[in-house]
């Protein structure tokens, strides 16, 4: 079966002109010189996603991900390498790509701020070409699936930004698409709209067989929706796989801070890692297939009596930076 | 591709859903006509003091100042109504908000265009129609003279809008400077083209063309031949196609990611 | 009061350097002083030609149309800067502070002003000098500064008051537009108020627009609209006026906002 997806050694850099001022007069002078600098933001990128999975690309801020997203929509370029959505390439078939991949950006809206989403989706129609009938029972059967409600003849400016979310789903979904983009979806929502979200796209998903490829920073995200992860990181690929082994290797650590009576808690444990100590406050790296978190507490308590306590994951960069180091590692070793 | 025709029904809706949005807030709406008229009618004042006095400048009489009034205030009407993007334009272009244009099968630039609208300039509309009546000029016979010239003026407007804030694909941040630069053909347009010498009047009919859009309809209003005509519509059409050239021209260099950043 | 001066001194500066990064602007400015100004160079022409008498020195109407503008044009269009922190919401965190938002809105306003003002002034008088060819009298001159600038100063006041307006507005370019234009007409930007209808000129007394525009650059014509003196007066007034104003528009603003909740 043809991959929805194909990504063959894709690199795209920026010419960056940077100006010293902000002054007209200067960025004209500029525009004839030619001090550039060159940001490599997707280097030798490759990979492929076949129809109806779903996919989390993650990775920290400047990483790549949106770019990669904009090629693979047909909103840039790439500058070496060759991408093929659905069999077509974006830069040079955006026309016939557009019919059959929606978007969704997590920071821009496409639904009308004044308007009910309604008027936006009605609109929508017309961009696609869709026959009206068909049309006005899709809508009616998503704004059910997305339980919207009353929600779809409200203005936009009325709505929450999870009620927005999931209008702009919606909206994305109206001219069922073979794939869905989707760029920080869940950027700025409660627990409870996030989880709504997730839950929506991955049923969605498996009802209609749309491929997903969505960016995020949470984690969450990655977790609740998809089946497998991409972790790009400096425009490179680090890591590509099911969900279930990034779990096993690197998402099991818990950052557990305590605060004490006493000044320095000492707890020397297989798998604990203690990252700071002093002035009554402790930071721990939990490793939590070596030793569960209870024992520690319990230890904890056992040397001081604590005070407070706060219990996190283990940041992404955290996860990101271990990836790094082992892929360097295995660089090295081999 | 889709076709042509589909294309047409697109733009339909786009008007429809723009002008809606424009109406979606009732009180500001209103507001923003009424106190455009009231602030178009203001502005003539000067003229009818002046024009008391005088009776004719450089040939012009009063009657002439309310047709070039008229036909300018509807054409920019029109424009900002249908097409009311174009004063965004190098905004959208400078936030990357041409991204969520590229991902649908239309035109991004008929789309940027049509997904504003400004309310006041239904005033620009209704004050522009008020002072072509006004003028005593025009019959109903040469009504779609007047109809033509304004739709053909406000196709400039619309096209020199793009022109100038399709700068920001190359020059990122020209919002300031473009917006002047467009409001600099609003301001020339409405002052009788008898008054420029030669130069000038080469200037506002070629790289500021004030003088398509305010004195070639007053021409044609008074003199309805088919020369003028010819020329008016030849004028729109040229500049038409330099502004769709020069924004895919700009589109491809977006799609390159080049951008513009400033440190220091 | 040295130290009132120096907390709201320090609005004026951070206003000023923001100036300096915002150039673009101003050369548009000053770029429109060369247009305004060639366009009524000519008008003034043609119409001393058709026999208008106050255009009989066209060039002194020029100058006058260089003052008129050059005020115009200092003024900051602040109105668009408070409207925006109103929207955002900006405004509710200023009301925790220790300063007057007003107060520290008007002294960087002034800030702005004190910037734009001599860069504008001197586009201003190369451009008419440019198109005229003369230069008037330096008394003349000397006394058209400080009171341009001082009625600009009252100009960004009344910029002040419409921009509050957006506590109750959803967007106050309407009524800036207005009042532009009807600060045009009747505070005499392009015409001197000497030529209009008595009806006119007498609506015009009852607005500050006079005090602005018109009375100020009246020096540099043949004859005056107002001595000195008088003038002094007529801007003591309306500045009193105006700070009244600000003062009640604030309270209301202040009210509304502890009703609604911002």
């Amino acid at each position: 079966m043809q991959p929805a997806v194909e990504l063959n050694e894709v690199s795209k850099s920026f010419r960056v002109r940077r100006a010293r001022s902000g002054g007209a007069s200067a960025r004209v002078r500029e525009l004839f010189r030619a001090r550039t600098e060159t940001v490599l933001a997707v280097d030798r990128l490759s990979f492929s996603i076949a129809p109806g999975e779903r996919v989390a690309f993650i990775g920290p801020n400047g990483a790549g991900k949106s770019t990669t997203l904009k090629v693979l929509a047909g909103i840039l370029r790439p500058d070496a390498g060759e991408v093929r959505v659905l069999g077509l390439v974006p830069s040079r078939q955006r026309h016939a790509l557009a019919f059959q991949i929606g978007t969704v950006f997590g920071q821009r809206s496409q639904l009308w701020y004044q308007l009910p989403p309604r008027d936006t989706f009605e609109l929508l129609g017309r961009v696609y070409d869709l026959d009206r009938r068909s049309h006005a029972q899709r809508i009616a059967m998503l704004t059910a699936v997305f339980e919207l409600g009353s929600l779809v003849d409200t203005p936009v400016r009325h709505l929450s930004l999870g009620e927005r979310m999931r209008c702009e789903i919606v909206a994305s979904l109206l001219h069922s698409p073979h794939i869905l983009f989707l760029d920080e979806p869940t950027i700025g929502l409660d627990v409870s709209a996030k989880a709504v979200i997730r839950e929506l796209l991955r049923t969605e998903s498996e009802r209609e067989r749309v491929t997903l490829l969505l960016t995020s920073h949470d984690t969450g995200d990655m977790e609740r929706v998809c089946t497998r992860v991409i972790v790009i990181h400096g425009g490179r690929l680090l890591w590509d796989g099911p969900i279930g082994a990034l779990r096993r290797g690197y998402l099991k650590t818990k950052r557990v801070t305590l605060w004490s009576d006493a000044e320095h808690l000492e707890l020397a444990m297989p798998g604990v890692r203690v990252l700071a100590s002093g002035s009554y406050r402790t930071e721990l790296e939990v490793a939590l297939d070596i030793t569960p978190l209870g024992r520690v507490i319990d230890a904890a308590v056992r040397v001081a009596p604590i005070r407070d306590m706060a219990i996190d994951d283990a940041p992404l960069d955290d996860v990101i930076r271990a990836l790094y180091a082992n892929a360097d590692n295995r660089s090295g070793a081999s | 591709m889709a076709a042509p025709s589909n294309g047409l029904a697109f733009a339909r809706a786009l008007v429809a859903t723009n002008v809606k949005g424009a109406l979606a807030l009732r009180g500001a709406f209103v507001l923003q006509v009424v106190f455009m008229a009231l602030n178009n009618f203001t502005f003539f004042v000067f003229w009818w003091v002046l024009m008391r006095r005088v009776t004719t400048l450089r040939g012009w009489q009063i009657g002439d100042i309310q047709v070039l009034f008229g036909i300018v205030a509807a054409a920019f009407g029109l424009a900002v109504t249908v097409a009311g993007g174009v004063r965004h334009l190098g905004r959208f272009i400078d936030e990357g908000d041409l991204d969520t244009l590229l991902t649908q099968p239309r035109s991004v630039l008929v789309y940027a265009l049509g997904i504003r609208s400004q309310p006041s300039g239904f005033g620009d509309l209704i004050s522009g129609a008020i002072f072509i009546a006004w003028s005593g000029q025009v019959s109903w016979r040469t009504l779609p003279v007047v109809v033509a010239a304004v739709v053909a003026s406000a196709l400039i407007f619309v096209a020199c809008g793009v022109l100038f804030f399709s700068l920001a694909f190359w020059l990122g941040k020209v919002e300031s400077a473009a917006r002047q630069i467009w409001e600099l053909l609003i301001t020339f347009s409405l002052y009788p083209e008898p008054l420029f010498g030669g130069l000038i009047r080469l200037a506002l009919f070629t790289v500021l063309p004030a003088g398509f859009v305010g004195y070639l309809p007053v021409r044609l209003v008074h003199e309805p031949s088919l020369l003028h005509a010819a020329v008016l519509s030849g004028g729109a059409a040229a500049y038409l196609a330099l502004a769709v050239l020069v924004f895919d021209r700009g589109l491809r260099r977006y799609a390159s990611g080049s951008r513009f950043s400033t440190f220091g | 009061m040295t130290r009132f001066i120096r907390r709201y001194a320090a609005f004026a500066r951070i206003a000023i350097a923001q100036a300096r990064r915002e150039r673009a602007e101003l050369y548009g400015r000053a770029a429109f002083f060369v247009v305004i100004l060639g366009v009524f160079s000519s008008l003034w022409r043609a119409a001393a030609d058709a026999g208008l008498p106050v255009a009989a020195e066209p060039r002194s109407l020029v100058w006058y149309l260089a003052a008129t503008e050059w005020i115009v044009l200092s003024a900051p269009p602040i109105h668009l800067d408070i409207q925006e922190a109103i929207r955002r919401g900006d405004v509710v965190y200023q009301l925790g502070r220790p300063v007057s938002y007003v107060i520290a809105e008007f002294a960087s306003a002034l800030g702005l002003l004190a910037f734009r003002a001599p860069l504008l002034g001197l586009a201003a008088f190369l451009c008419a000098y440019a198109f005229t060819g003369w230069i008037p009298p330096l008394g003349a001159l000397a006394i058209v500064v400080p009171f341009g600038l001082a009625a600009a100063a009252l100009l960004t006041a009344l910029f002040l008051w419409t921009g509050l307006l957006a506590f109750w507005l959803q967007d106050v370019s309407p009524v800036y537009w207005l009042g532009q234009k009807l600060m045009f007409i009747l505070g005499g930007l392009m015409l001197p108020l000497t030529v209009y209808p008595e009806i006119v000129r007498r609506i015009a007394a009852l607005t500050p627009f006079p005090v602005v525009l018109g009375e100020p650059a009246s020096f540099l014509l043949k004859d005056a609209m107002v001595t000195p003196g008088a003038l002094v007066r007529n801007l003591a007034i309306w500045c009193c006026m105006t700070a009244l104003a600000l003062g009640w528009i604030f309270r209301r603003a202040r009210v509304a906002l502890t009703i609604n909740g911002g």
